[in-house]
């Protein structure tokens, strides 16, 4: 959609399509199908040969003397053992035993998340909620308070952010915070295996099942919509 | 994407249930340039910006600019969805943005250089405004840049 827009303005356009079966209706210009999973749109991290193999195939598109274009990407093998799509907190059982001090764990990431910033140079998708990392045991808490179903808020929500939309960008930090605290210790592990060990293993997953379990009993759209993004 | 066949039922069935257009032929312009004399940015639908910039809302129909000279730690996703995995991009921001892929083909002269690059959000429902103003918006600013292929990629 956004490619035609650009194309009927004037400018040629190539584009990635992860879901083929959208891009047949919907017709870009020129696009490649690529067989990968969600988020790995050009490939494997960290792999610069394919991902200029599959910047190559996009690009070639251009050649094409009328459109619309859509080919597949030839690659036709996964890209490791990722799954399809990320599996949900729905479909990872707790382990038997978890941590129940959030905060504690909290400041216990923190140093392990620390050492993810020095190995890659600083690049973090950290910082939605632009509370600083140094506060999130206060996060913690502050979940903690509203999951067990109190009036409660933080001086740090910016006044035209909802309280929903400040809890989604919490819970989005505070998964980024542990996700990027494993991958400190193991560089290569994959989304699969990292949810599997929040979701199953911490004091943070637990929570964040019961924050999403309070936004999804509410009424409020917002609120419900909110819950489907925490975790489902 | 995996095809959809191989997909959970519960994402399938979101993405069959996603509201999509249905086009019977598409816009096409072809390049005036051989590929190495274009300058080539980057459009992403998966909600980046640079991180001192403001998050993007869920359904928000704005744009970002993110600067063709913009480092990669400064870059930062506020499409956060979780029916996409987001550790490849905490590990590699090129696996969505390939910036980096097409600096390296400018120093390579296969393209002439990464010019300026824009996002908007990814998942959205709604887009009469992303259609009526911030594309048009976006390939007006492009056009302005000099830029000569727009590469689209999602998350």
């Amino acid at each position: 959609m956004l490619a035609r827009a650009l194309e009927a303005s004037g400018i040629a356009t190539t584009s990635i399509s992860l879901v083929r079966e959208h891009t047949e209706k919907i017709k870009p210009p020129r696009a490649l199908f690529v067989p990968f999973p969600f988020g790995h749109a050009f490939g494997r991290p960290n792999d610069a040969a394919l991902q200029h193999r599959v910047l190559a195939a996009a690009l070639e598109l251009l050649d094409a003397p009328a459109g619309p274009v859509l080919r597949d990407f030839p690659d036709d093998a996964e890209p490791g053992v990722e799954p399809p799509a990320p599996r949900q907190a729905s479909m990872i059982t707790p382990a038997p035993t978890v941590p129940t001090d959030v905060a504690g764990e909290v400041r216990a990431m923190r140093e392990r998340h620390a050492q993810w910033l020095t190995k890659s140079g600083g690049r973090t998708v950290f910082g939605l909620s632009r509370v600083p990392a140094e506060r999130f045991d206060d996060v913690a808490r502050f979940l903690v308070r509203f999951a067990a179903g109190e009036d409660t808020d933080m001086r740090e929500r910016p006044a035209d952010t909802p309280l929903p939309a400040f809890i989604r960008w919490c819970a989005d930090d505070l998964k980024t915070l542990y996700f990027e605290a494993y991958l400190a210790t193991a560089a290569d592990a994959g989304g699969d295996e990292i949810a599997q060990w929040f979701w199953g293993e911490t004091a943070a997953g637990q929570l964040l099942r019961r924050v999403r379990d309070r936004l999804d009993a509410s009424d409020d759209p917002k609120w419900k919509a909110a819950a489907f993004g925490v975790a489902r | 994407m995996p095809r959809l066949e191989r997909l959970p039922a519960a994402n399938r069935k979101t993405l069959l249930s996603f509201p999509t257009q249905e086009n019977a032929t598409a816009p096409f312009v072809r390049p005036v340039k051989p590929l190495h004399a274009c300058r080539v940015a980057i459009v992403t639908t998966a909600g980046l910006h640079r991180r001192d910039d403001k998050a993007y809302g869920p359904g928000e129909q704005t744009y970002r600019v993110i600067p063709a000279v913009t480092p990669v730690a400064d870059i930062v996703q506020s499409h956060t969805s979780i029916g996409f995995d987001r550790v490849p991009i905490m590990r590699d921001i090129n696996i969505t943005f390939p910036i980096e892929r097409l600096r390296e083909r400018a120093a390579r002269g296969e393209i002439a250089r990464a010019a300026n690059n824009y996002s908007v959000m990814g998942a959205l429902r709604e887009t009469t405004k992303l259609e009526s103003e911030t594309a048009p918006e976006i390939a007006r600013r492009l056009r302005d840049d000099g830029t000569d292929v727009a590469l689209i990629t999602p998350t």
